[in-house]
């Protein structure tokens, strides 16, 4: 398979020597984020997201399995990541490549390990059944920046998700079909995000946020910061790389919770409008057996 | 209801040579080919290119269902695509299903060996998009349909691009592929069905791959079908002259 082209000397001094005098590539601020949009398919659980020329799109599943022996009250939850050629040819199909290992950890790590999804609500049967909720991340296109826009895809995605309704009668567990209920949505905590920083020069003294493909390549280092709009920090992953001095770190922190209240804004309102465009005539309230908590 | 006209884009996905997507009878498919690269040595041909396709489920991961598409796939592909021009080479077609059409009355499982033929006529098409988007010289374009029997009360009805339910409640599934000089290039089928309905299927299926030439659109008896023939080469005229133009 072919290597990934790698920027030549040329561009390299080209892109450190703009950074230096204040410019990025494509004309965008420092702190600036590239256009980003997010769609939702017809079905529930799809989001598309397209953060300039990166494009990623999430897909949940849930079906019932019997859960793991030791942990009997919990649903089943995972997330899986896979890079395929279409994303890029360097990558291969059935051979993780680094980025596609730390992709999927810090999504673990962002998105389940944090509790956003509420596992043991997940629970039917103790020991018996419960449900498996999958979530599957496709990278259409990679331009750069896929953390960001993977972690926004997949929240977006469990999100917009309704599983099939449930009753227990007695020792019988029914499973309603969409024909005969309402899909109801996943127990949904609170919603992490993640914001990546990519340091340049020679201590890390310049920080990008949103990079794409070219600048992603040049970096010296870079750091995720997984956190909601409340400002509570799910995790920090600085992977090697130049150390960075700790006052920029914070400031990557502030500049990050800033970030992800613009984000969460923005799912928030796509997920009114969508929830807007499938009630028509206000129906969907009744057609719901889910009672108000 | 997903409508049953045909929407495609080309060209859409950046670091990909080609790609399309193409939507029909509530299938969307992405699609992205890479070609000619370079070939691991062990699957090197010496004498032609190598066809490489990897079609991707929506959820899950890809099982002996997607296996089975991609070997169906890869011989109808080395069929169009001109493979003796490219020697020691690789054409990767990557297919990434986004969309299937779902069946309110059944709660849908990741695992089960569901039927597989329905979604090959979207691949199909969306490969060859995915082609004629990277270039790659092809013999002739394709154009596929799948067709179901269902039987009710001793008579067989034909349906073309059935719904998740109509397939459910058929007895037999066909998929034919033609080519553009209208030569049967695929012919799958599962099911139980005798030769005479294979007969009329396959007449229904040149019927709606392979129109008569006839400029004016009065003949769509069937009304609705999709005539992904010209579709192909309207979408690829399109993208061409919008290509072409001069600012």
């Amino acid at each position: 398979m072919p290597r990934e082209a790698e920027p030549s000397l040329n561009e390299k001094a080209f892109f450190l020597q703009a950074l230096q005098d204040g410019h990025r590539l494509d004309g965008r601020k420092f702190e600036q984020f590239r256009q980003l949009d997010l769609q939702f398919g017809d079905q529930y659980g799809v989001a598309d997201v397209t953060l300039g020329k990166t494009r990623v799109l999430a897909k949940v599943s849930a079906e019932v399995t019997v859960p793991y022996p030791d942990r009997p009250f919990d649903g089943i939850f995972t997330i899986t990541t896979e890079l395929s050629p279409m994303a890029s040819p360097a990558f291969e199909v059935n051979r993780p490549t680094e980025q596609e290992v730390l992709l999927s950890r810090l999504l673990e790590k962002t998105v389940r390990r944090s509790n956003a999804l509420d596992t043991e609500s997940l629970c039917l049967i103790a020991g018996q059944k419960v449900w498996s909720i999958r979530v599957d991340l496709h990278v259409l296109s990679h331009d750069g920046n896929l953390m960001d826009a993977s972690c926004l895809a997949v929240v977006a995605a469990l999100r917009h998700f309704r599983k099939p309704d449930t009753s227990m009668e007695g020792e019988t567990l029914t499973i309603y079909t969409p024909a005969e209920r309402e899909p109801v949505p996943l127990s949904w905590l609170h919603t992490p995000l993640c914001i990546t920083f990519s340091f340049y020069g020679d201590e890390g003294e310049m920080t990008l946020v949103d990079t794409t493909l070219l600048e992603e390549q040049l970096k010296v280092s870079s750091c995720t910061i997984s956190l909601n709009k409340h400002g509570e920090i799910c995790q920090v992953a600085k992977l090697g790389g130049t150390p960075v001095d700790a006052v920029s770190l914070v400031q990557c922190a502030s500049i990050a919770l800033q970030k992800v209240k613009e984000l969460s804004t923005l799912l928030d309102q796509k997920l009114a409008e969508d929830s807007k465009r499938r009630n028509k005539g206000g129906l969907l309230a009744e057609l719901s057996a889910e009672n108000a908590r | 209801m997903a409508s049953h006209d045909p929407e495609a884009r080309l060209s859409h996905l950046q670091s990909a040579d080609g790609s399309a997507t193409f939507s029909h009878a509530g299938y969307t498919v992405v699609g992205a080919v890479n070609g000619p690269i370079e070939v691991q040595r062990r699957d090197e041909l010496p004498e032609e290119a190598v066809v490489d396709v990897i079609v991707r489920p929506a959820a899950g991961v890809g099982g002996t269902r997607e296996r089975h598409l991609e070997s169906l796939l890869q011989s109808t592909l080395r069929q169009i695509i001109l493979i003796n021009n490219f020697p020691r080479t690789l054409i990767q077609v990557t297919l990434q299903v986004t969309v299937s059409p779902e069946n309110e009355y059944v709660n849908a499982k990741l695992s089960q060996a569901a039927t597989n033929l329905p979604i090959l006529p979207t691949l199909i098409q969306t490969a060859l998009l995915a082609l004629l988007s990277a270039a790659i010289p092809l013999t002739a374009t394709v154009t596929a349909a799948v067709l179901a029997i269902v039987a009710d009360d001793g008579a067989s009805t034909i349906i073309v691009d059935p719904t998740a339910r109509e397939i459910q409640v058929s007895r037999s599934l066909h998929v034919f592929a033609f080519t553009s000089r209208d030569e049967l290039l695929l012919n799958e089928s599962e099911g139980e069905f005798t030769m005479q309905e294979w007969d009329n299927a396959f007449a229904t299926a040149q019927r709606q791959c392979c129109p008569a030439p006839t400029s004016d659109d009065v003949d769509m008896e069937g009304g609705s079908q999709a005539d992904l023939k010209n579709f192909t080469r309207s979408t690829l005229e399109t993208k061409t002259a919008s290509d072409l133009y001069w600012k």
